[in-house]
């Protein structure tokens, strides 16, 4: 499968903001971009299984009420006719929500999650649901023993996605989305988009709802979008994000228009950089290693001042946290469904409930009490700087059938620092190896300082010509 | 020094907290991840202050 460069000549190779500007200007209708996207889901998602299901009548429904409001003159937003697909943990009213699972294969919400509701009053139009790995959730290793094929990466159908919005990454990376949302509670947004050459956003915790997502974690789980660029994760977090009362988690913190300042540029700001990273003894692959060096002379070649940092612990201390934490919050959620009915369960799913329940409180509450530390640590080292640059999945994507390498791609990665600490991240393309999968960094940054992040990749993005780039499904 | 869950430990383990379906295969599976899950525990550093207290988990209205 190789990676070819090309323009974006089809209506599924578009960006949101690209396909935004022309419906604005009444160059392009919804209805013939829902038809093409549906078309395309029709074209490749036999092998790509990006989806577990399509909703394309709805959809169609939609794209004509949206083309005759904004027709109209009652345009919503830059969202209105949008097309966008979700994980299958966001609950969908009326429309089976099973989380990739024997257990829920007839569960149908009553209800829409909170960052549904959003878009939909935006005007974005619901394509279907996306794969993921069971409840969301796992231990990185997959074992095609769930009621759905795996989902493929466009870059190369033999190998893996990253997980666990694994359909986020497949769909948006093969134009059957032209955005996904997904969710993070250790890397699951930034994990797929490092894998299938997007940009991924983790947003602050408590920054987007989780009202209606199928919980996973409570103290971790972030809601974010993966998309082509980052200025379309800036307009599709300028919609979801804001105060829920229906999550306890939310914050009260107001949303910003994170596309607004989005071109301002890198020159002033202080990069921190941490290099030199190892996990169990792994390093990063060259492609990787080059492309996060790439990013830092390009942000610098911007007038961004440079600086080495580290963090200011160990990795394993950050991982160790993690895994108490997210494995006891996700037994609690899910304890009685493996008491009763884990046989039912994929491995990956049954091997983190059984991580949970030997698991003792006082190893939680240790896990808890530490996570403050260890987030006070990263936020005084953010604190210096405007945004941190380091390695995101250090592996590209693997091939499927290397077991051992697919369960590393998810271990050898950093994400899970921003889950304990809170603070945003990016997952970034960094270009291409040798056979044409993505390579990734990440970016991160303060509290609530989601635009400056969007900034850095934004600027990063335009310079560079991987955006522009698809895969030849 | 920490022991490792031995077969019989974990076996009694699950019956007593109500896990009835596990096959040989999948209670060697559990005591794989009982081990690692101790050893992640034992790890994390323990209480540095007893004023330092996780007990933003339950707060009043502010």
């Amino acid at each position: 499968m190789d990676a070819v460069a090309s323009p974006a000549t089809r209506l599924t190779d578009m960006s949101v903001a690209a396909a935004s500007r022309l419906i604005g200007a009444g160059e392009l209708s919804p209805v013939a971009l829902v038809e093409a996207f549906l078309d395309r889901i029709a074209e490749v998602d036999g092998r790509l299984h990006s989806y577990l299901l399509i909703i394309a009548e709805a959809a169609r429904a939609e794209a004509r009420v949206a083309e005759a409001e904004i027709r109209a003159g009652r345009r919503r937003g830059p969202l209105h006719g949008i097309p966008y697909a979700v994980k299958d943990n966001y609950f969908t009213a009326g429309v089976r929500t099973c989380v990739a699972s024997r257990l829920m294969l007839d569960h149908v919400p009553d209800f829409d999650a909170t960052a549904i509701v959003r878009l939909r009053a935006a005007g974005a139009i619901l394509l279907g649901k996306l794969n993921t790995w069971e409840y969301g959730t796992g231990t990185g290793g997959v074992y095609f023993d769930l009621p759905f094929e795996p989902a493929r990466n466009p870059w190369n159908l033999d190998h893996f996605t990253g997980g666990s919005s694994t359909g986020a990454g497949a769909s948006v990376a093969g134009g059957t989305a032209m955005f996904a949302l997904g969710s993070d509670t250790g890397g699951s947004v930034r994990l797929p988009a490092a894998a299938c050459g997007l940009q991924g956003i983790k947003p602050s915790y408590g920054l987007v709802s989780r009202y209606g997502i199928h919980p996973n974690c409570y103290s971790l789980d972030v809601a974010g979008p993966l998309c082509r660029t980052a200025e379309d994760a800036a307009m599709v977090l300028s919609v979801i994000a804001g105060p829920d009362p229906a999550d306890p988690a939310s914050a009260d913190h107001a949303p910003d228009d994170y596309a607004r300042g989005i071109g301002a540029g890198v020159a002033g700001l202080v990069v921190g950089v941490v290099r030199g990273l190892t996990i169990e003894g792994a390093t990063l692959d060259p492609a990787n290693a080059s492309g996060i060096e790439d990013m830092i002379g390009v942000l610098e070649g911007q007038g961004a001042r440079i600086v080495d940092v580290a963090l200011p612990s160990p990795f394993a201390d950050y991982r160790r946290v993690t895994s108490v934490i997210n494995w006891t919050e996700s037994l609690s959620i899910h304890e009685t469904d493996f008491l009763e009915r884990g046989a039912q369960m994929g491995r990956a799913l049954r091997e983190k409930m059984m991580s949970g329940f030997t698991l003792r409180a006082v190893d939680y509450l240790a896990a808890v009490r530490h996570r403050r530390a260890l987030a006070a640590g990263i936020d005084a080292l953010m604190r210096t700087v405007d945004v941190l640059i380091l390695p995101g999945a250090f592996h590209t994507a693997p091939n499927f059938a290397d077991p051992d390498a697919v369960r590393d791609f998810t271990t050898h990665s950093t994400s899970s620092v921003f889950n304990v600490s809170g603070h945003p991240a990016m997952s970034v393309c960094t270009g291409f190896d040798g056979l044409g999968l993505p390579a990734n960094a990440q970016i991160a940054g303060r509290w609530w300082d989601e635009a400056t992040v969007l900034r850095v990749a934004h600027a990063y993005e335009r310079a560079t010509p991987w955006q522009a780039r698809r895969p030849a499904l | 020094m920490m022991t490792e869950w031995t077969a019989d430990e974990i076996a009694v383990f699950a019956d007593r907290f109500g896990l009835a379906w596990l096959t040989p295969e999948l209670l060697e599976q559990l005591r794989a991840a009982a081990t690692r899950a101790a050893a992640a525990g034992a790890a994390v550093p323990r209480m540095p202050s007893e004023f330092c207290e996780p007990a933003h988990i339950f707060t009043g209205p502010r």
